[in-house]
């Protein structure tokens, strides 16, 4: 009889999974290795808050409840988005598997470096103690040069406000003492958010597990993204090159 | 002459500019004048126009501050079937919903779930960031939960009674009163000047037979037909109006063209093909799963609660997956590749993959024989094996016997049973022994002997008997896996890796499917997928394949109230419009026997499913088994949902003398009620009241608790009421006088009597009585809780309705949103590898009533275990004999969307993702020239339409995927005239293509029928014959 | 393009600098460069070039004062420009730009004045409708020398400063590798001067016709022409070599674009035409005037429209269409109006003809 079927304590004696797996189905190659790991921001001497987000994009199921509720927490209008989850078929050349799934979450990167910062012509966005890059609504003149200086394609111009708009980690929430509504609701539990300088935080524990595979979006660039990847694929981390989507704003009047 | 015409192009010059700059002149007073954003907090203005939170938890110290604007109640999402436990945030001044995320309480949208004891504080400071709990705890709500809201304030709601003007279909409604409705329906008369309709009065006929040369049909009052979708917590209610006040038996959900044919596989391995009982993988502690045909985190029931673990078990490493599909979708994650993988397969193939499996493992030693042959619960219990199958009983194979495919039961060898109870319950299975005796299944102490092919003698003949154990492995042995692996397009080295892989986890294994079942031999393939299950012994296992848990009543007899029964009901009987009932008790039967030729009946029944949606149509207007005079559609959209069937019924429809009433209960025109002649607006997500249970894969017992957290929108009657499904069946019982509504209608345990007069009535007692089901009834709520949750506003009406040590235990239910039994009671703590909830009854490896039912075209007999069958009509013709590949090179399957459900057409989400372009393997549209973003026509035997296709490698080559959830007419798509208002026009709601519009018939029944798979009656959608054309 | 990753749900971002940018770099552009063409004649005083400066003065003066006005609209907060003033941001070249416009635009105005004072006396002379206006305006009527070139000092420095934010704030957006190339402000630049030539030629087609004036123009458009095909050359060099990074990933960007290749195609065709007419035809003065100014607007549009049209993160491109509002179509006409408004009012008191005068006697008519 079948080693396999014992019952019922050795249930667990069954065959290593792994020898078997090749049987089947070469490995479907995992995320490239080779980029570039992400440093972890060293700040902890500042002693406030610094907040971040880890994505974790094996977690991430492209149900874009995180596009949705962003949304509708920030009154975003439509046709413009906080965050979005990218979502592409990939065909793959070296396994049995002709093509696979990779999704990527994408949101303002609350850089260290921000490039969106220095071009604002009065100042209107500024990077709060906490880390937080943030847009002074009062005094955004609307002049979308940020729009055109972030890399990350993270702005854009609300119309109904006639602002600058982007993520804001929902600073409002989190001011608050809770989640950002993103985070509040992945229903992968890919989005981690926390304090960095918070040693015991769920973020800070989880990043220094994640250490060796932390990547970051378009690293090159130095913007010293808050955001760090765990999962991100090398062919994703900048503009993507491939068959770009069919996706056209709806033709709805402007309010 | 020279100035005036400078002049004139100098004003010119202005008035362009004026025109083009007056924008900017605009938001330069707008400056001014423009509305202040509100400011949340102090400092700098930087949230834009973000919602205020809904509390404060200091992070430090956890002090909860709540927002006093704001409410938030636990109830359910009605965005898909799911129906997950969520947290409703409303503003109190406007009563809108902001905002929805998960009920922590919910094991639908967390894990582990928070017992019922946390109050509703605790349960709040639970999502924050304080001591990280938020992430811990994460309770969720999925991209299409958090956008369905919307069809809430939709300007395509339904918001009072209308009744069509001018033809059905035509588009033109007149707003009228609650009352004329309940009048006109009830009494009937000439209500569209096309001459006397009967009503809904006139119809309960209760002694006439419909056909008195066919009793079996039952009474006239089974004309009126009730139609509608998955239980929304409601259904009893309707049950209560329907079956047993007003007495129809013809109620039926949307099941034959959901998911029916794996349920219809998963009932006839649990043994009730009318319940249909599923089990569905222990995600949480699963080592590898098989999803053949369902999606993982792209679709599935439950969708989210499945995505959140699958997710965490592919992260963690724990988990090993792989989604068996014609499609790329969700389900597969490149960056947790090594975990989940994807096999593309031919649409309707399964079966030979499956069997192919089985066959490998049958061969090498890899079927877990040991459990199989337990022939008893006890027996396999006292071995340590939490469930049991058949495998081992013995069946009759011999040719031509009259008890073929039938097991052998103890009176056939001489046992003593009494002869009233000759093949019923009382007359036990018989194993052989490996001492070679004949012994009762059920008591017996040892294990089967399951290779015993024998003769015996049974009334003195000589009858060859075998275990489903053989008949099994011959089933699987019928082919080689060479030819299992050209018909399913799967190389033979992955059909034994899968294989290997499936038996090499114990019990922490198990194959699961749903949609991807519904082609043209779903039945089979589906039996086959969970017959691997049985084979390595994985039910009722911790991470092997578990059962629900089950739900706590509301509509018992108790333990407060009596929900289930009334004085004068009715007792519905006879044929059901599906035919889902044995042809050999029909008249026509015996009559055609009589005439010595019992087969081909007139056409196809389907003595082995349960109600089926699909013959319904077709079935009442073409008057077999008979014609329907009253068709109620509650929430449920056939026209949509079944392919191939408007074609076959829109003219029927329209005619009134072929349907004299249409009675929608929606509140949304959808593209089937869009030909009724009334409407009753119902309550829309939020606003209802109803106990709904998980649907499947949720270990522990719980029920959901319906409430309507905001006010509904719809209009009230001359009394006050709101408007809805209750409203409106409590006025039709007390206008037709009818038992078990209005006073005196509902009584308690003590007989005492109570009215039946509003929804709550019925609702509030059925949250009494699931706070009181159980060991103990659950505590009482108190005060804050019902504060912060906005219970406090029904705080009166439980206080007026339910007793005084009730309404507390009642408000619990509410301000929890449901009744949830502990996470930590999923395994049974005497054995932590066992599920507590467990499937107690044998699994049947042979199902006698499929392996002894006749086809009712040909009277031929179907196969009772799983086996490979390719897609075929219902009399057995393969559909590529008809439809060869020559003609209609490719096939086309659905998927759901990972994004949309068909239920409403989310704005938010047709925002991110406004179509659906079909997607085409690149050497398909290689073949035609096609790229991505071109439009192209795809053309089957049922019809034509025009879409745009996206090329990837995504999809198996000679196949076509097309998303469901888009290609709508109406719920926004078509602008309906009511009364002088015309809604807006929404081109973007009319967006991509319905898979539903290319539907097949089957030649094999005239054409005239949709094409249904032969056992289960469910409608196909997978692998329809197509070809694909440039335009 | 890489066929082997398609992107199957992602979202578009809207361009966010409109035409109305478009069109402020355009008219900006053309003012600071006929403000460089009317120095030779108005401030040096080189013969047969007077008729020429005086009409790119006004040019100058015309787009000079169009062009803030689009500047504006393509703010989405117009009422708050003054918070450019409130919170300088030394940090942006967009903050300096908003103190760099006035410079210039304030300088040229002193310095159109003072070089058109005499017009203004000679027009308050001659009567007319508009006799008085002219009169005050001359305000005497004097010629000044000193403070002529005062001002075309102030106005220089004035344009110098926003040839180089205009090209700068475009330049160092590292976003869009289209636009991060150190040679852009020279072809903005150099597209400017040779526009601005253009617009010379029209109005001197569309006033004397002053043929040695146009041929004089066509050799400096020649010239232009060349130069732009030089840098275009070395954009291209740089791009494909790969010895510079920076123009590396402009071409590796944008190459692939099938729109992209259809403007630059359309450009080099556009230089190559103007070129070889401008220096064997150089009678042309209309179709080549008209083609200068085509190719420097074009350059912006493809920098601006095509840049933005460059996603960031995705894959493939986006497709604009323009909108018929006023943040499309209306919009161009709209700056285009004004523009006509403008050159109305000021040829009412300034008419074309008499200001061409100089080179030829037809000047006096
Ligand atoms: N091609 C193809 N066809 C399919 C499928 C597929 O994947 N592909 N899926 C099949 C499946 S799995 C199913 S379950 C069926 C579903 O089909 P059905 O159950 O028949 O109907 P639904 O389309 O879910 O819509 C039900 C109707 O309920 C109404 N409604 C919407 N929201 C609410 C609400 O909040 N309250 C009330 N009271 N009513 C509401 C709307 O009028 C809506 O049209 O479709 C099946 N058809
Ligand atoms: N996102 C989302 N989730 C939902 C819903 C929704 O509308 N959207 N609806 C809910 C409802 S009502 C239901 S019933 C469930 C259904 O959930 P699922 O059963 O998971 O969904 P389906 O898309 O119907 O079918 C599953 C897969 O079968 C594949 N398939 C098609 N033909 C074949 C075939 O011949 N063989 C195999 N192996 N696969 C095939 C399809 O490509 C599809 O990916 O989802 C529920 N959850
Ligand atoms: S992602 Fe973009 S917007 Fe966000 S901080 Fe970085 S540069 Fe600025
Ligand atoms: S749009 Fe607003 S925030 Fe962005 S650069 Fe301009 S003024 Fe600054
Ligand atoms: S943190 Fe808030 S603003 Fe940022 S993406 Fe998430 S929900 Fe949107
Ligand atoms: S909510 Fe989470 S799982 Fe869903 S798409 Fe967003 S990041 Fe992915
Ligand atoms: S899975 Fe279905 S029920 Fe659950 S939140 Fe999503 S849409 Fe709502
Ligand atoms: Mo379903």
């Amino acid at each position: 009889m079948n080693k396999a079927f014992e019952t019922p304590d050795s249930a667990a004696g069954a065959a290593p999974a792994s020898a078997s797996r090749r049987n089947f189905l070469r490995g479907v190659p995992m995320v490239t290795a080779a980029a570039a790991v992400a440093p972890l921001p060293a700040m902890a001497s500042t002693g406030k808050q610094q907040w971040a987000m880890l994505i974790d994009v094996r977690k991430c199921i492209g149900c874009q409840a995180c596009t949705v509720s962003c949304i509708q927490e920030n009154a975003v209008p439509e046709g413009s988005f906080r965050t979005v989850v990218s979502t592409y078929s990939v065909k793959l050349t070296d396994s049995a598997q002709p093509a696979g799934t990779y999704v990527l979450p994408r949101l303002c990167n609350h850089c260290d470096n921000p490039p969106c910062i220095p071009v604002c012509p009065v100042s209107a966005t500024y990077k709060r103690e906490d880390g937080i890059v943030a847009v002074d609504g009062d005094r955004c003149v609307g002049c979308a040069y940020c729009v055109q200086a972030c890399p990350y394609d993270a702005r854009f111009i609300n119309h109904e406000t006639n602002k600058a708009d982007k993520c804001t980690f929902c600073a409002h929430r989190v001011d608050a003492g809770l989640l950002p509504a993103c985070v509040e609701t992945c229903v992968g539990g890919a989005r981690i958010f926390g304090d960095i300088n918070d040693a015991e935080g769920e973020l800070a524990r989880r990043l220094r597990e994640a250490q060796p595979q932390l990547k970051v979006l378009k690293p090159e660039l130095e913007t010293a993204p808050r955001v760090f990847y765990i999962g991100l694929d090398e062919r994703f981390t900048g503009k993507v090159e491939g068959q770009g989507t069919l996706w056209k704003p709806r033709s709805l009047p402007h309010a | 002459m020279k100035i005036e015409r400078r002049e004139l192009i100098a004003a010119g010059g202005l008035a362009a500019f004026a025109a083009g700059f007056s924008q900017t002149l605009g938001r330069m007073v707008a400056n001014f004048t423009g509305p202040e954003d509100k400011k949340i907090a102090e400092g700098r203005h930087i949230h834009g126009r973000s919602a205020e939170p809904e509390f404060t938890v200091d992070p430090v110290t956890g002090e909860f501050t709540p927002n006093p604007n704001q409410q938030v109640s636990y109830t359910a999402c009605l965005g898909c079937t799911t129906q997950c436990g969520v947290r409703v945030r409303v503003d109190k001044a406007s009563g809108q919903v902001i905002r929805v995320v998960g009920n922590p309480y919910s094991p639908l949208s967390t894990e582990p779930h928070l017992p019922m004891k946390v109050s509703v504080k605790e349960s709040l400071v639970a999502m924050s960031r304080f001591q990280d709990k938020g992430l811990a705890g994460r309770s969720t709500a999925c991209g299409r939960g958090n956008a369905a809201m919307d069809q809430m304030n939709s300007p395509f709601r339904v918001l009072t009674p209308l009744k069509r003007v001018g033809p059905r279909n035509s588009g033109q409604w007149q707003p009228i009163s609650f009352e004329q409705l309940v009048k006109e329906v009830v009494e009937g008369g000439d209500l569209f000047g096309e001459g006397h309709v009967d009503g809904l009065a006139a119809l309960r006929d209760l002694e006439t037979p419909i056909d008195p040369a066919a009793p079996e049909l039952g009474k006239r009052v089974n004309q009126v037909g009730v139609l509608t979708s998955v239980n929304d917590g409601r259904e009893n209610f309707s049950r209560r109006f329907w079956n047993q006040s007003f007495g129809t038996l013809n109620h039926v959900g949307h099941g034959s063209y959901c998911g029916g044919a794996y349920r219809s596989g998963s009932g006839a391995l649990f043994g009730d093909l009318k319940k249909m009982p599923h089990a569905k993988p222990d995600l949480s502690n699963a080592e590898f799963v098989l999803f053949i045909g369902t999606a993982p985190g792209n679709a599935g029931n439950p969708f989210k609660i499945f995505g959140s673990k699958l997710a965490k078990g592919r992260a963690e490493g724990r988990l090993d997956y792989v989604v068996v599909d014609p499609v790329l979708n969700n389900s597969q994650n490149l960056a947790a590749a090594d975990h989940g993988r994807w096999v593309p397969i031919r649409p309707g193939t399964d079966g030979a993959l499956v069997m192919g499996m089985m066959r490998w493992m049958f061969d090498n030693d890899r079927v877990n024989a040991a459990y199989l042959a337990w022939p008893n619960l006890t027996a396999a219990e006292a071995a340590g094996e939490p469930s049991f199958t058949n495998a081992g009983w013995l069946v009759i194979v011999e040719d031509g016997h009259p008890r073929q495919g039938r097991f052998l039961r103890g009176s056939d060898i001489g046992m003593a049973v009494a002869a009233d109870d000759r093949y019923k319950d009382a007359d036990p299975y018989v194993i052989a022994t490996a001492g070679g005796e004949l012994i009762a299944a059920e008591t017996a102490t040892v294990p089967a002997l399951l290779e015993t092919s024998r003769v015996i003698e049974v009334g003195g003949k000589p009858v060859m008997v075998k275990t489903p154990f053989e008949l099994l492995r011959e089933s699987a042995r019928r082919f080689e896996l060479a030819e299992y692996s050209a018909a399913c397009g799967i190389a033979e080295e992955i059909i034994i890796g899968l294989a290997d892989e499936f038996t090499r986890h114990g019990r922490k294994a198990s194959a699961v499917a749903h949609g991807g079942m519904m082609a043209g031999n779903g039945f089979n393939n589906a039996y086959a997928v969970v017959t691997l299950n049985a084979l390595i012994g994985n039910l009722n296992w911790k991470g092997g394949f578990i059962i629900n848990g089950g739900g706590f009543k509301d509509n018992g007899a108790g333990p407060r109230y009596d929900l289930e029964t009334f004085p004068g009901q009715v007792k519905p009987a006879g044929t059901p419009i599906g035919r889902n009932v044995p042809y050999e008790r029909s008249a026509e039967f015996k009559r055609r026997q009589a005439e010595g030729k019992p087969y081909p009946a007139t056409d196809a029944w389907f003595p082995n499913a349960p109600g089926l949606g699909t013959e319904w149509f077709t079935g009442a207007l073409r008057g077999y088994p008979y014609t329907l005079k009253a068709l109620v559609l509650w929430s449920c959209n056939p026209l949509y949902g079944i392919p191939g069937i408007r074609p076959l019924i829109e003219d029927g429809l329209k005619d009134p003398k072929k349907l004299p009433l249409i009675i929608a209960v929606d509140p949304l025109i959808n593209e089937s009620n869009a030909f009724a002649d009334y409407i009753v607006p119902d309550s829309i997500m939020y606003e209802s009241w109803g106990f709904p249970a998980p649907w499947a894969g949720i270990p522990t017992k719980a029920t959901t608790a319906r409430w309507p957290v905001v006010e509904p929108k719809a209009a009230t009657t001359a009394d006050g009421q709101r408007i809805g499904m209750e409203t409106f069946y409590i006025a039709l019982a007390k206008a037709m006088n009818l038992p078990g509504f209005g006073p005196d209608a509902i009584a308690d345990m003590d007989g005492k009597r109570y009215p039946l007069d509003r929804a709550e009535d019925w609702y509030l007692r059925g949250a009494a009585n699931i706070a009181f089901a159980g060991k103990a009834p659950v505590g009482d709520a108190t005060d804050e809780d019902m504060a912060l949750t906005g219970v406090e506003r029904i705080r009166p009406l439980m206080e007026a309705t339910l007793k005084p040590e009730e309404w507390r235990k009642a408000a619990m239910i509410y301000t929890r949103g449901g009744r949830y039994q502990p996470a930590g009671e999923a395994q049974d703590a005497a054995h932590p590898e066992w599920q507590t909830n467990r499937f107690r009854k044998p699994l049947w490896v042979w199902n006698e009533n499929i392996g002894t039912a006749r086809n009712t075209m040909t009277g031929k007999r179907v196969s009772g275990c799983a086996t490979w069958m390719p897609p075929s009509f219902f009399d057995g013709t393969p559909m590529r004999a008809v439809h060869t590949e020559a003609d209609w090179p490719l096939q086309i399957v659905s998927y759901k969307s990972a994004l949309q459900n068909s239920y409403s057409i989310a704005t938010r989400i047709t925002g991110l993702h406004p179509d659906n372009p079909v997607i085409v393997h690149p050497a398909d549209a290689g073949r035609l020239g096609l790229a991505t973003g071109d439009r192209a026509r795809i053309r089957t035997p049922g019809g034509a339409a025009e879409c745009t296709v996206i090329v990837h490698e995504g999809v198996m080559p000679g196949v076509m995927a097309i998303e469901h959830g888009y290609g709508h007419r109406e719920l926004g798509a078509r602008p309906h005239r009511i009364g002088d208002h015309t809604q807006p026009d929404r081109p973007d709601l009319r967006a991509g293509i319905n898979l539903n519009d290319l539907g097949l018939t089957d030649p094999t029944r005239g054409d005239a029928v949709i094409w249904v798979d032969a056992v289960s009656g469910t409608a196909v959608r997978q692998g329809l014959p197509a070809r694909l054309e440039r335009v | 393009m890489n066929p082997n990753i398609v992107e199957t749900l992602n979202v578009a971002r809207e361009v966010a600098w409109l035409p109305w940018a478009v069109q402020y770099f355009f008219l900006i552009g053309l003012s600071y460069g006929a403000y460089l063409l009317s120095l030779p004649g108005i401030v040096f005083r080189r013969p047969g070039w007077t008729g020429i400066s005086r009409l790119a003065l006004l040019g100058a003066l015309v787009c000079g004062l169009a062009a803030p006005v689009a500047l504006l609209a393509d703010l989405h907060q117009p009422g708050r420009f003054w918070h450019f003033y409130a919170w300088f941001t030394p940090s942006s070249w967009m903050s300096w730009g908003a103190f760099f416009i006035p410079v210039y635009l304030g300088g040229l105005l002193i310095y159109a004045w003072l070089a058109f004072r005499p017009e203004l006396a000679r027009h308050a002379e001659s009567g007319g409708k508009l006799a008085g206006l002219a009169s005050v305006l001359a305000y005497g009527g004097h010629e000044s020398r000193g403070a002529l070139k005062a001002a075309a000092l102030l106005a220089f420095v004035g344009a110098a400063l926003v040839a180089l934010y205009t090209g700068a704030e475009v330049a160092v957006v590292r976003a869009r590798p289209l636009w991060n190339t150190p040679l852009l402000p020279l072809q903005f630049f150099i597209t400017a001067f040779a526009g601005a030539v253009g617009l010379a030629l029209l109005f001197n087609r569309f006033s004397v016709r002053d043929e040695a004036a146009n041929r004089r123009m066509a050799g400096v458009l020649a010239a232009t022409q060349v130069l732009a095909l030089a840098v275009g050359a070395l954009w291209l060099a740089l791009g494909v070599s790969g010895i510079s990074p920076v123009h590396a990933q402009a071409l590796a960007e944008v190459g692939p674009s099938a729109n992209w290749q259809l403007s630059a195609a359309w450009a080099v065709a556009a230089t190559v035409l103007t070129l070889v007419l401008a220096w064997k035809w150089p009678g042309s003065g209309l179709l080549i005037g008209l083609l200068a100014l085509h190719s420097a607007w074009m350059m912006r549009w493809s920098i601006f429209i095509g840049g933005q049209e460059v996603p960031k993160t995705g894959a493939g491109y986006y497709t604009y269409s323009l909108p018929l509002g006023p943040e499309g179509l209306l919009g161009i006409v709209g700056t285009a109006g004004l523009w006509i408004f403008l050159f109305v009012l000021i040829t009412t008191l300034l008419p074309l003809d008499r200001l061409a005068a100089g080179n030829t006697d037809k000047a006096a008519a």
